[in-house]
């Protein structure tokens, strides 16, 4: 019953929010969210690209589990990959909200990211930012409003996946890989990844090919086809840079009597890719839990503006950091899914892994 | 094929019409220098199964432009579809599990959708592509807003067998499926009186109107037909994949533009055929699948489709006809 209740108050979310986007997009005006109990004079509020990805819905759904837990007015602001749209929806709440905003950000594109801190910046208001800004604009450049930017690091999280892939083909053998649009900056961090991972192996493994899937399902299934054609059974294993386009390469080895028999890894922690590691068809995924990211890109801001902490004070290491990527694989398959992520609000920096750093 | 080139067609005419199989089997040629495997069976079923769900897209689509307009809401409806298949059979989503009869249900969804397109679209005077394009957002927002960002997980392992899996003679479920949709469109195309209207409407819609022909009618009928090979697409996806997601038909929209086009239907109306579709489809399909063969580095990929698409184009398309191009 709790977890239906917890689904149908997503979907009406959902729904509000996609419905205020259709009508109002155009306008430029966010569509305002019931508030649940008003204890406090903030507004708080999580904007992303779509509601219509599982990673985008769940971080919405942390915000919210944040705001309900201090009874705050909470509302999703959606881009649809529209940079203009996300930071005139900013904008509209910044001034109806008089300034006493919490925003918690996942830019549409880095360049957003200044215009978004700027903004609320002048409007007096406070915010998170997560995955996406320019390397030189740093939160502490902008005190205090500026709190902080989370992002996961790719890299060794890419390099980890890697790794479960090589040992549930025995070590040895010709891989493929499937990569993200390629001027994204976790396509980018995790082909590094993938190739750190590779040379570690002194020539065991081989990549045979590596063409970017742009994140999209059906292109993987599409490529995957292909390869198997041009490699047949050399390809011992496929490696996806996300689970989305790992389900599309499964689905593809499936229609060729393949799936189980040629490992999978993605990355991103879908349920349906949970489902194929415990099926023995997907070798492991990183779950990045956006429940987590979606609540904390509050809280911190919140322990902020209520005095909690004085986050002007705080170091580096709490103003740009890590998240932590919880590896799934067949052995800890059955842990993930019985011990689902806790989260502790008070506990602020508990998941973080590492000041953030910039590679050239 | 028909091609509506005046009688008495010269040379260039007759190479026209048949431009986009040699393009087609020019391509074929080519790959299969490079890659022996090309020619292989295995790689040419596999060809033929990941142009099943296009197939049916094209289709519908083929028949929109072929009135001189066009439909953008292929996504969405596909969408819609995807994820109301998926709901109405065994799922984890929802109790309900109709089975077999998921897949009129999603077919009939697909074609009231378009019928609603082409209302629209007739009634209210909206040209086709401002019509569709809303619809097709809508139809992804409704998606969206049904799930709530989460996928349908299929169970109904039939379903999945009889529409996409399942072999008879080595060769997949989908892909008789979609010779089907290629049948029903070319009789619909050939044998009925809505196909002779639809050129006639495609050609030059004043003359039909004058000539008797019920144009307004007739194009919500199209759009209606259209949504309903968008809907067998929807349930075809949904049974490919396993699941039901609103971002389940991405990019589908403009690859199925493309091949119409590559297949040598003119965007104006009046010229081309379902059959043309066919070609340009495994044009796209063969050269996708080629280029990986060939190991052509991604980053040319996309230039060599561009290319490809302007040189079918031009090859293909009788523009003596046109007064003016824009």
């Amino acid at each position: 019953m709790a977890e239906m209740l917890t689904k149908n108050q997503t979907r009406r979310t959902v729904l509000k929010g996609a419905a205020g986007a259709a009508a109002l997009g155009a306008v430029g005006l966010p569509f305002p969210m019931p508030a649940i109990a008003q204890e406090t004079t903030w507004t708080l509020a999580n904007s992303l690209r779509s509601v219509a990805n599982p990673y985008h819905a769940t971080f919405a759904k942390g915000g919210e589990d944040f705001a309900k837990s201090i009874g705050a007015k909470y509302e999703v602001l959606v881009t649809e990959g529209n940079s203009e749209k996300g930071i005139a929806d900013i904008k509209a709440l910044l001034q109806r909200s008089g300034g006493k905003l919490i925003l918690n950000v996942d830019p549409n594109d880095s360049p957003d990211a200044r215009v978004i801190v700027e903004e609320v910046k002048k409007a007096g208001g406070f915010v998170v930012t997560q995955w996406n800004k320019p390397a030189d604009l740093h939160p502490w450049d902008f005190d205090p409003n500026y709190i902080a930017h989370m992002s996961f690091d790719g890299v060794p999280t890419a390099e980890a996946i890697a790794n479960e892939l090589f040992k549930a083909f025995g070590g040895e053998g010709g891989i493929v890989a499937l990569g993200g649009i390629l001027s994204n900056v976790p396509a980018i961090e995790r082909k590094l990844g993938l190739d750190n991972a590779i040379a570690k192996t002194n020539g065991k493994v081989e990549l045979l090919d590596f063409q970017p899937a742009d994140w999209n399902e059906q292109k993987a299934f599409e490529i995957t086809q292909a390869w198997l054609t041009r490699f047949g059974d050399k390809v011992k294993g496929v490696f996806a840079a996300n689970d989305g386009m790992g389900m599309g390469a499964l689905e593809a080895l499936r229609q060729n009597g393949l799936a189980g028999k040629v490992p999978v890894v993605g990355i991103d922690g879908i349920d349906a890719a949970v489902a194929a590691i415990e099926a023995g068809e997907f070798a492991g995924t990183v779950a990045w839990d956006p429940l987590w990211t979606g609540g904390m890109g509050l809280a911190i801001p919140y322990a902020h503006a209520t005095g909690k902490i004085d986050i002007t004070k705080e170091g580096h290491e709490h103003r740009e950091f890590y998240g932590t990527g919880i590896i799934v694989t067949k052995e800890s398959v059955a842990d993930f899914k019985s011990n689902p992520s806790k989260i502790d609000f008070n506990d602020l920096w508990g998941k973080a892994t590492g000041q953030i750093q910039y590679r050239g | 094929m028909k091609i509506a080139a005046p009688a008495g067609g010269t040379w260039i005419k007759q190479w026209r019409r048949w431009a986009p199989v040699a393009v087609l089997v020019g391509l074929c040629i080519l790959i299969g220098l490079f890659n022996s495997n090309f020619f292989g069976l295995s790689n040419l079923i596999r060809m033929l199964n990941t142009a099943s769900i296009p197939l049916v897209i094209c289709m519908g689509a083929t028949f929109i432009i072929l009135m001189g307009s066009i439909d953008l809401s292929a996504e969405g409806v596909i969408a819609i579809c995807a994820v109301a298949a998926s709901m109405l059979v065994a799922n984890d989503f929802t109790g309900v599990a109709i089975g077999p009869l998921s897949v009129p249900a999603a077919i009939v969804i697909g074609g009231l959708i378009g019928l609603l397109n082409g209302y629209i679209h007739v009634k209210f005077r909206i040209p086709s592509f401002m019509t569709t394009l809303g619809m097709g957002f809508a139809g992804i927002g409704v998606a969206t807003a049904i799930l709530g960002g989460v996928m349908v997980r299929i169970s109904d392992n039939e379903f999945r067998n009889y529409l996409s899996l399942g072999r008879f003679l080595d060769i997949p479920a989908a892909v008789y499926i979609a010779a089907i949709a290629v049948g029903v469109a070319w009789v619909i195309q050939e044998r009925t009186r809505i196909g002779r209207w639809l050129y006639a409407i495609g050609t030059d819609e004043a003359t039909a109107r004058n000539a008797g022909i019920p144009v307004d009618r007739t194009r919500i009928l199209i759009f209606g037909i259209a949504g309903t090979f968008y809907g067998l697409a929807g349930a075809l996806s949904a049974a490919q994949i396993g699941r039901g997601h609103a971002l389940i038909s991405q990019d589908r929209l403009f690859a199925a533009i493309t091949a119409v086009v590559v297949g040598g239907t003119a965007l104006s109306g009046g010229v081309g055929s379902v059959l043309n579709s066919v070609i340009g489809v495994f044009i796209v399909i063969v050269l996708t699948n080629g280029m990986i063969l060939m190991g052509i580095e991604p980053y040319v990929q996309k230039g060599v489709q561009g290319l490809l698409i302007i040189a079918a184009v031009a090859l293909a398309l009788d523009r003596s006809r046109l007064d003016v191009v824009k």
